[in-house]
């Protein structure tokens, strides 16, 4: 070991003994820290979720144009006026529909991939997964261009392909008729969002730890027991989250409907957003109040219609514990 | 939720911004004559981006202390940024407004987003001499003695109810361009000939969002008016039997397989047209350029009036005092340089007008369209706009009622649900049912906001009324006398 000669007396700079009280004070304190580390975020809530929804809050008391002055203060007229608006109401129902529909069908569909592409003797994981998962870099307007094109009765591919093969004698218009535009339109949405749900299951998928896998191996368990007895009761947690996370993200569909669409025919595909949008921005003059309160009702509406179904599952599983099933 | 909140976060720091850009400011006068100015000007006419870029060199170029920055963008876009523009003190000097008609000007100036073109009296009064007598008209144009606003498209030729052929799937069925179908039933044979001996389909119909008004205005046009509301007697009528004629006979067409299939825009719809997909796209003369873009020209179409209904009633198109565009804006700090290049731009033998004619951008209410306008397509809509009864003058009700400047009524009316008479037509037509419920349902909407507010201003001392909106005199294939105006 190298000596490590005379010790060297290393004076600190000189500071009034306030000042560096106070400093070694704070440094040392978590009290003074925690809030300074807080304060980029508090200050970017504040600025981007708190004041816009107070200030959403504000404007929904007015008939406002978002050009002339703030004045025409309106009290609740906007929130009557909207509870009884059909077109509100069959935009929120649209919604509703698109929402638990989409959820229905994406997520076990998404879990199914993923179950698949975690197993060991599949071969081209990374391609299937690249496949999946591309849909979601495209832009929501060019999948809407896309299959606004492939979906086409006049010319698109789809009936093209079926027409010429006598498959169709009709071609068949899906985005064109009440009874099948909100379903095409939420059948598209899964397509594009596919892989984003089939990494979220992925990622649940690989917290489940292998050896119980392989101590249901040794007990003689087939991959569907395995799936039931296993993977479905580690990842219920998750899953709980997933789908919560799936149907507020369904509550907000708007580009695909604007691409695919706009509302129509007439107003079979109408959801909030795009009413809230076609409110605030499409026609002169401009509604601002009247879709600020909109956007406060479907906010109230959505809320609870979420929060229920996270209270509904916490209670099923109480019950299913309660009764040890 | 957190998503949600975000929703409702865009839409209020959209609102924010607004809100916190506070009143505008009084414009000052220029500075020294002859010092550098930048004059911007924004609109959304993008197809003619590269043409105004030549304007705003040659205008550069004939004063060289002047510089034009031209900005159009997208009309979605327009709709947002320009009232967000003008709340944060960043308006251009001069802006394009069609929004409210021929109210317009009565709305900007209770904005406070425009100011006169001139404080010379005797200028402004030469160079209105460039339109047609009557074209500047209070309560329209002028307010208090001041010049806002100026015609700025010509309305007699400009507007919907033209019906467009494909020359090669006309000649495939074995039709002749030059005997287009006059009639209803016409139209029916044509569509039947197209439908047997080609593989087109007959009408290209757009049918998303709003764009079902091209084919409906020519056909409702016909019947009855391109408008849904009846100046005789001061109703939203798309209830109207007329109307129901025409939707009847358009759910006739469809249900033949007469309309190309698809609830489309009106691009794919003329993408069809152009490519000898389907035989008939019925639209406005803005056409002729939009087809010279697709690659299709005046050799491979013709273009023919509307058809009308066989033997009853016939209507007419609206021509309506709603041609004012361009707006100085009251934050601008170069109202004689802009009003300088309004001169410039309206001259009606300058580049300008020479270069805008050229590319067949629009027909101009201070020019010869003709002189310039010489495409054989063009040729065509002159001569069927010229035709006596293909549009007529239309009764304006501001114009008899100087206090409807003030009210909110019509405005209130027609833009609650603002596309509904498109939704209810479109959602009925693809659906082959009856529409009548749901056009009474819709008119009875807006004729209750209407007369409820009419009567809350009449109440508040308004000089409005009804009768402001009714004029039994007139009928929908005349043209309104404007001696008939009380006098101001």
């Amino acid at each position: 070991m190298a000596d490590p000669g005379p010790a060297v007396a290393v004076s600190e700079p000189r500071a009034a003994p306030g000042h560096r009280h106070w400093f070694q004070a704070a440094r040392d304190d978590s009290r003074f820290w925690i809030p300074v580390f807080l304060l980029p975020f508090v200050l970017l809530y504040f600025g981007f979720t708190l004041w816009p929804l107070l200030a959403t809050i504000v404007y929904s008391f007015f008939d406002w144009d978002g050009v002339q002055p703030l004045n025409q203060f309106i009290g609740v007229d906007n929130y009557t006026r909207i509870l009884s608006d059909p077109l509100f109401w069959s935009a929120f129902r649209n919604t509703l529909l698109f929402a638990v529909l989409n959820t229905v069908i994406k997520l076990p569909l998404t879990l199914l991939a993923a179950v698949l592409l975690t197993r060991r003797w599949l071969l081209f994981k990374r391609f299937f997964r690249t496949v999946f998962f591309l849909p979601i870099i495209l832009p929501v307007a060019l999948s809407g261009l896309v299959f606004t094109y492939l979906l086409n009765p006049s010319n698109g591919a789809l009936n093209s392909f079926l027409l010429e093969r006598g498959l169709l004698k009709q071609p068949i218009d899906l985005l064109g008729h009440d009874n099948t535009a909100l379903l095409a339109v939420i059948l598209i949405s899964v397509w594009q969002i596919f892989g984003q749900y089939m990494l979220y299951w992925m990622a649940a998928l690989q917290q489940v730890p292998e050896e119980l896998y392989e101590a249901a191996d040794l007990d003689g368990a087939n991959e569907r027991q395995k799936m039931l007895h296993v993977t479905i009761p580690l990842i219920r947690p998750v899953a709980v989250i997933i789908t919560l996370l799936a149907l507020v993200n369904a509550l907000h569909v708007f580009g695909i409907i604007v691409t695919l669409t706009a509302g129509g025919p007439g107003r079979a595909t109408y959801v909030v957003s795009y009413f809230i949008y076609t409110e605030a921005f499409q026609n002169a003059p401009f509604k601002y109040g009247y879709a600020s309160a909109a956007a406060l009702i479907f906010a109230v509406l959505a809320f609870v219609f979420v929060t229920g179904q996270g209270v509904l599952a916490r209670r099923a599983e109480q019950l299913r514990r309660q009764y040890g099933v | 939720m957190v998503g949600l909140k975000g929703l409702a976060a865009v839409l209020a720091v959209a609102l924010g911004v607004i809100a916190c850009g506070g009143g505008q400011t009084a414009a000052q006068p220029s500075k020294t004559p002859g010092a550098p100015v930048t004059l911007k000007l924004q609109d959304y006419s993008v197809e003619q981006t590269d043409f105004h870029k030549q304007v705003a060199a040659e205008y550069h170029r004939l004063n060289p202390n002047v510089t034009i920055e031209w900005t159009s963008i997208a009309q979605a876009q327009y709709n947002q940024t320009l009232p967000l523009a003008f709340s944060s003190k960043q308006a251009p000097d001069v802006f394009y407004w069609t929004t409210g008609g021929p109210n317009a000007m009565n709305q900007l100036l209770a904005s406070g987003w425009i100011q006169p073109w001139t404080t010379d009296a005797t200028a402004a009064a030469d160079w209105e001499k460039r339109w047609p007598s009557g074209s500047f008209l209070n309560g329209i144009t002028l307010k208090g003695g001041k010049l806002y606003g100026f015609p700025w498209q010509d309305t007699h030729y400009w507007g919907p109810g033209y019906m467009y052929m494909n020359k090669a799937v006309f000649q495939q069925a074995g039709l002749d361009v030059s005997k287009p179908p006059a009639t209803w039933s016409q139209l029916s044979d044509a569509c039947k000939a197209i439908r047997a001996r080609t593989r087109a389909y007959c009408i290209a119909a757009p049918m998303k969002d709003t764009d079902f008004q091209r084919l409906w205005y020519a056909l409702a046009a016909g019947r009855l008016s391109d408008t849904f509301f009846d100046y005789r007697n001061g109703r939203f009528d798309l209830d109207d039997p007329r109307f129901m004629d025409t939707f009847n006979y358009i759910v006739g067409l469809n249900k033949n397989g007469y309309l190309a299939p698809g609830v489309n825009d009106k691009d794919f719809s003329r993408q069809q047209f152009a490519a000898g997909q389907a035989g008939i796209y019925m639209d406005g003369p803005w056409m002729v350029s939009v087809w010279a873009q697709l690659g299709f020209h005046s050799d491979g179409y013709a273009v023919a009036a509307h058809p009308a209904p066989d033997d009853t009633p016939r209507g007419a198109l609206s021509q309506r005092y709603s041609q004012y565009a361009y707006w100085l804006s009251s934050q601008s700090t170069h109202q004689a340089e802009a009003f300088k290049f309004i001169q410039w731009v309206t001259n009606p033998t300058g580049f300008f007008v020479q270069n805008f004619l050229k590319n067949s951008f629009a027909t101009l209410a201070f020019a010869d369209n003709k002189k310039y306008l010489g495409d054989p397509a063009w040729k065509s809509v002159f001569k069927i706009a010229d035709t006596k009864g293909f549009r007529v003058v239309y009764p304006e009700p501001l114009l008899k009622c100087p206090a409807l400047a003030d009210s909110k009524a019509f405005t209130m009316a027609s833009t609650t649900r603002p596309n509904g008479e498109w939704e209810v037509m479109v959602q009925n037509l693809v659906n082959n049912r009856d529409m009548t419920a749901d056009a009474r349902a819709l008119v009875n909407m807006r004729q209750a906001i209407f007369d409820t507010q009419l009567q809350k201003e009449q109440a508040s001392g308004l000089k409005v009324s009804k009768d402001c909106y009714t004029f039994s005199g007139w009928n929908y294939d005349q043209d309104y006398n404007p001696a008939n105006y009380p006098k101001s």
